[in-house]
């Protein structure tokens, strides 16, 4: 037998045959009960866009070898301004905020920012997770996130079955979740005309009532699989069905005279339905249903650690999606960093409408929008998301960690046979967070 | 040549072997760092953020909320 | 059944037992007989259970199944199989010096003091009913071929220990010590003084040498100084080599090894006895405290 250091299989070893979980649990179990993790998100676009102030707690208690719960508490403080669906024109565009009390306006060229969106989100969770037997384990969820105009409610269960040794883990995994939208002065009848500020009172805000609701369910199959003492697989299926209302209340779509290509003139139109076009609030389908297949590798390389992902995505609203995920830790003594590299493409909607035409989708002498769907959501548009990133940690004792990472995100929106005056601009993101963590 | 193909397989099958480690070989496999989710908070705020600016969602685990951002 | 005693002492009560051909000790520090009684008990049970189940001296257990079943394979129960796991990692970590099968050398190596060194045929005819690397172990089931036969008796205290404070542990935080024959293990630091102290053997039925102190973990000791053949100024120690069928020449006489879990010091302190001369280096190898003679 050749002298080798052996130390930490004989540990894992003994560990097995007394049915401790693992090295770590044990110490875990025996010493550290608490694990108190905090972070604070800044998030800030560039050109004066949104900016995120987020700090976020999560507390995680070990109950014993079998029952884990955690605890975690988000707040969320969002100020700025996101582009409506309408876009640059030649003139000086005038818009009513979805409140119906605020009116803002853009100049010519440029693209018409809410300068209302703002908000502040609080929103809590548990988990709840135990053994079932010594192999398979059951988690318990509750969420809950409120805003001022949007309330979620969640629940998810996740069953884990560890196979062949444990080396294979099976996972089945079910969420469901019911949103209410209560958008202030109410939720917008879909493709009906958003009043203008300056009109007289004649204008009526077409409401569908004051609060809308809609329902998502996922499911989810997963399997990790160990591939050798370096390396660890896993692949997932997700399915996801969401129904009810599933517009964005705040965004419209642009109606355009393509005599003129500017927005149909107020009043040109005397139907009370239509009065007030040229902009009309969007309308989506009220069921969109989500596939993904994701896959990760996690390869330890000489104290080294990639972590490689890819998902590829599709909905019926005809999206497809490909993201790539790459973080390489780069392990020195008692500290690291971390690069990262995310690349993302997205198809655009079926339904993604860059402004609707007189004539063509609205009937030029009732005013009757022709289209069922039409949205002009830049996040529903054919795009591109490339964001880099550098992460740095350190181990302040045996159990506390800071890390801080600094990320620059791009986002470049393609819209084929727009002009290029019209198009929505990007998205330029400076991401910075600061993580610590203590156990006791 | 076909048995020699079967042949080459049997080591996939046989109970004595398969794919993945003895326990004793999990040394690596138990850090931190080699765990699906190392960091849990950057998770959190990076599927939120690319939720509210993407299409796509999804993918790595179920329930976790919705919000009004998209 | 052998009888249990129970005594109060300054600041904890000490349980006596026999068990495993050893002295056994349980110390509890409470004030409370109820507890310390029911904690002493739980472990004596436990151990007790332990050595029914897997000594090779009887005919009603599965060791006794598992040997006789005459090369057919015996569908082994959990804990059983995850003692054979245990035993099949540690071949492979000690690349075949561990083996389980190498027990039946016993039949002509007696290490009583003497001088009777058996001759090589008589080894040759034993190496071939041994190694593990022979026997299918497709968990769970096991089958030896004719001939071979297993013996968990250089596992069975350690496990005992170990599991006897899993159990304590489950029913009292205060801190326990189990000293089962010069392999011990406590459940965590005492409230007066810190440490246990307990008397370092090196042969199980001897006066101490010294003292350990223990705080948290275990400690084990493997060889015995009392157990070995002298042959033309030659000292033979019962530690074989189940490749060879010889004893491993120039180890320490003793080795104890602290470790997180008894099954761990026992096996350190077994392995670096199977490395002779290198005992030593193996030990600072693993980076553990250990103490030789």
């Amino acid at each position: 037998m050749q002298l080798k250091k052996i130390s930490g299989q004989m540990s894992l070893a003994a560990c097995a045959l007394l049915q401790v979980a693992s090295p770590v649990a044990r110490a875990a179990a025996a010493d550290n009960n608490w694990q108190v993790d905090s972070a604070v998100l800044l998030y800030s676009e560039s050109d004066g866009r949104v900016s995120v102030f987020e700090p976020a707690l999560q507390a995680t208690r070990t109950i014993n070898e079998d029952e884990q719960i955690d605890v975690s508490v988000v707040f969320d403080a969002l100020t700025g301004a996101t582009p409506n669906g309408a876009h640059a024109t030649e003139s000086t565009q005038t818009f009513t905020s979805a409140s119906g009390n605020r009116s803002y306006t853009a100049n010519p060229g440029e693209t018409p920012l809410d300068s209302s969106f703002q908000d502040i989100r609080l929103a809590g969770s548990v988990n709840y997770r135990y053994n079932l037997d010594r192999l398979s384990r059951l988690t318990w969820g509750a969420n809950l996130s409120g805003e001022s105009d949007y309330l979620s409610l969640g629940g998810s269960v996740n069953f884990e079955q560890d196979i062949n040794q444990r080396n294979t883990t099976l996972m089945a995994g079910l969420a469901l979740s019911q949103d209410t939208l209560l958008p202030s002065g109410g939720v917008p009848c879909s493709l009906t005309a958003m009043p203008l500020a300056s009109e007289n009172e004649d204008d009526v805000f077409q409401s569908a009532g004051n609060s809308d609701d809609k329902l998502t369910t996922d499911l989810m199959f997963g399997v990790t699989q160990v591939l050798n003492r370096k390396t660890l697989f896993q692949a997932n299926y997700s399915y996801s069905q969401s129904t009810g209302y599933l517009n964005d209340p705040s965004k419209i779509v642009s109606v355009i005279d393509p005599a003129t290509g500017l927005p149909a003139s107020s009043g040109f139109f005397n139907t009370a339905l239509t009065r007030n076009l040229p902009y009309v609030y969007e309308n989506r389908p009220d069921s969109r249903t989500r596939q993904s297949l994701y896959s990760k590798i996690v390869r330890y390389l000489n104290e080294d650690v990639i972590h490689l992902s890819y998902r590829y995505y599709r909905d019926d609203w005809d999206i497809t999606s490909h993201t790539l995920d790459l973080k390489y830790r780069y392990q020195m003594e008692g500290d690291f960093l971390q690069p990262h590299v995310r690349l993302y493409q997205q198809s655009a909607a079926s339904f993604k409408q860059h402004d609707l035409q007189l004539g063509r989708d609205v009937d030029a002498a009732t005013g009757e929008v022709l289209v069922d769907y039409a949205s002009n959501d830049y996040r529903l548009a054919e795009s591109q998301t490339v964001t880099l990133g550098l992460k740095y940690g350190k181990l302040l004792a045996a159990n506390q960690q800071f890390s801080m990472r600094a990320e620059w995100m791009q986002q470049t929106i393609q819209e084929p046979g727009v002009s290029e005056s019209e198009k929505t601009p990007g998205l330029d993101a400076i991401i910075v967070q600061f993580n610590y963590s203590i156990k006791f | 040549m076909r048995i020699l193909f079967l042949l080459s397989l049997l080591p996939f099958f046989s109970a004595c072997s398969s794919l993945g480690v003895e326990p004793w070989e999990r040394d690596l496999l138990a850090r931190d760092s080699m765990q699906l989710v190392p960091d849990v908070m950057d998770n959190y705020f990076d599927e939120h953020i690319y939720f509210s600016k993407e299409a796509s969602t999804g993918g790595q685990a179920v329930g976790g909320g919705g919000c009004g951002c998209n | 059944m052998s009888p249990l005693s129970i005594e109060a002492r300054k600041d904890y009560w000490h349980g006596r037992f026999e068990a495993m051909a050893s002295p056994c000790e349980v110390l509890v520090e409470t004030g409370d007989r109820t507890l310390a009684r029911s904690v002493i008990e739980t472990v004596a049970r436990e151990v007790w259970r332990i050595e029914q189940k897997f000594s090779r001296y009887r005919q009603d257990n599965i060791i006794h199944q598992i040997n006789h079943a005459d090369g057919k394979p015996v569908m082994l129960d959990e804990e059983s199989a995850r003692l054979i796991d245990f035993s099949d990692q540690l071949f492979q970590m000690s690349d075949g010096l561990f083996d389980i099968t190498s027990g039946v050398l016993r039949k002509i190596w007696q290490f009583d003091g003497s001088d009777r060194v058996p001759e090589q045929d008589q080894i040759d005819a034993l190496l071939k009913d041994i190694g593990w690397q022979r026997v299918c172990w497709e968990h769970p089931h096991l089958a030896l071929a004719p001939g071979m036969q297993i013996d968990l008796g250089g596992i069975g205290k350690e496990y005992a220990v170990d599991r006897g404070l899993l159990l304590a542990r489950s029913i009292t935080d205060d801190s326990v010590l189990i000293n089962l024959g010069g392999d011990l293990a406590c459940t965590g630091a005492r409230k007066i003084g810190g440490y246990w102290s307990v008397g370092r053997m090196i042969s199980s039925h001897d006066q101490a040498v010294g003292l350990f102190r223990l705080i948290k973990g275990a400690i084990a000791t493997s060889g015995d100084a009392n157990r070995f053949l002298l042959k033309d100024g030659q000292r033979f120690s019962h530690i074989l080599n189940p490749k060879t069928g010889w004893p491993i020449m120039h180890a320490p006489h003793t080795i104890s090894v602290a470790a997180a879990s008894c099954v761990e010091a026992g096996m350190f302190s077994t392995l670096a006895l199977l490395q002779g001369a290198q005992a030593e280096e193996f030990l600072q190898l693993q980076q553990l405290e250990y103490w030789l003679d």
